[in-house]
């Protein structure tokens, strides 16, 4: 007995250290339900409150880019009007056109971002009561940014495109053949799209889009160009997409709104 | 007491300071300065070993907590922390660190915190940024990050020095 004591108190502070690396294991391990943690859900409130105040200089530093960027957006939008007007005028209504009451667009800024870990993540200061809910796709002005892995009453939380747990099915927009898009955590500008099979024929710089086979984002969102590509595992082509958005510098976002989300899951669980 | 106090008040600005103004600090992927261990650094020679343990511990999970990297951070605090001790071992002067002295700069020169501070921030990023890949695939291009961070990082914290805990 004493010397088991005076083994534990000789070693004691080894001891409480490996008891403390144990935790941290046992912390990253949790890690993988992260979001579920009770801990991280008090959280997000306190630091989604300190980011947003820290957003405000950072914003008003950079009001000359976000400037721009709104001035470019409105451009693009209102060539976007004339070109619908002209369809509307000659009356040819596609029958693509678009449901106005499927999909709708929350206008979110980013209040936290990171951009040069292997897993990235986003806050936005809009929650629940502004209509910011689990899963919805977001988008920037110039195309794809993430997926709302989590949202409180007042903020939520992205996953983008530039984490390594982030998946999507995405599409060549020339030819419609699907693969997924995922990131390998190197650099924030570009990421990997697989699964295209060897017979398609890919050109440098087209462009690639989401393929609307999930509920969460519409067809046709530009996500990237193809940068370059590879046949080195085999069947299929490993193609290195130049990202659309810059993460670097972004700071409004849309969140989309599926109001089909519930419908065509409902269903799609109903037949299987 | 009052040691306690300046103690608790300087975690609280060190943690807010890296996860409000350094984490916007990118200078490229490779480089990201991790200034908050500076708390460890700093902590009086004659700390009981446990209150460095549990200090790094609870460093390490505030950071975490801002960064969601939940365990990462405190793993590799709580590292450096018990590592401490060895490393200021190997520095200590021929007769060993005079009483009511601290580890900076102002009492044992800038060679000597500069080797102090390295070696404490090599480990620190070593662990972390190969718990963050956890993978050995591209060992010479993680490797290459955590020493480019771990020269940011020294040399940030030593700037701080002069400027900020000048004595």
């Amino acid at each position: 007995m004493r010397t088991l004591l005076k083994f534990l108190q000789k070693y004691s502070n080894f001891l409480l250290f490996l008891l403390l690396e144990t935790f941290a294991i046992w912390f990253l391990v949790q890690g993988s339900n992260y979001q579920r943690s009770r801990i991280v859900g008090l959280n997000r409130q306190i630091s989604g409150y300190l980011f947003s105040k820290v957003d405000g200089a950072r914003a008003y530093l950079s009001l000359r880019e976000a400037n721009l960027e709104l001035v470019e957006e409105n451009v693009k939008l209102r060539n976007r009007i004339d070109r619908m007007e002209l369809l509307m005028d000659s009356a040819i209504v596609r029958s693509e056109f678009r449901d106005p009451y499927h999909f709708q667009y929350v206008p979110c800024r980013v209040v936290h971002n990171s951009v040069y870990k292997q897993y990235n993540y986003m806050t936005l200061d809009k929650g629940r009561k502004q209509g910011v809910f689990k899963d919805m796709g977001v988008i920037s002005e110039n195309g794809l940014v993430g997926i709302v892995l989590e949202a409180s009453n007042n903020f939520a939380t992205v996953i983008p495109v530039i984490n390594r747990d982030f998946r999507l099915s995405v599409k060549l927009r020339s030819n419609n053949y699907a693969g997924i898009l995922q990131w390998e955590g190197e650099s924030p500008l570009f990421a990997v799209l697989n699964e295209i099979p060897f017979h398609v024929d890919l050109v440098l710089h087209d462009t690639i889009v989401t393929s609307g086979f999930s509920t969460i984002f519409p067809e046709g969102i530009d996500v990237g160009t193809i940068d370059s590509f590879s046949l080195d595992k085999g069947n299929f082509y490993e193609i290195r997409v130049r990202l659309s958005t810059d993460f670097q510098k972004l700071f409004n976002v849309n969140v989309i709104r599926n109001f089909k989300q519930d419908e065509q899951l409902n269903l799609e669980q109903q037949t299987r | 007491m009052y040691i306690i106090a300046r103690n608790i008040f300087r975690f609280v600005v060190v943690v807010l300071f890296q996860v409000l103004v350094m984490d916007n600090v990118m200078i490229s992927g490779y480089m990201i300065p991790y200034v908050y261990l500076l708390f460890i650094l700093l902590m009086p020679f004659e700390t009981p070993r446990w209150v460095v343990l549990l200090s790094g511990f609870m460093l390490g999970l505030g950071i975490d907590l801002f960064e969601h990297t939940l365990g990462m951070h405190t793993f590799a605090t709580v590292l450096v922390a018990f590592i401490r001790p060895y490393i200021l071992g190997m520095l200590a002067p021929r007769d060993g660190y005079e009483p009511d002295t601290f580890p900076r700069i102002h009492y044992y020169g800038f060679t000597w915190f500069l080797k102090y501070t390295l070696l404490i921030v090599f480990v620190h990023h070593f662990a972390l940024f190969f718990l963050e890949v956890f993978q050995l695939q591209n060992f010479l291009s993680t490797l290459l990050r955590v020493i480019l961070s771990s020269v940011l990082s020294a040399s940030t914290i030593v700037l701080s020095q002069y400027f900020v805990f000048r004595k």
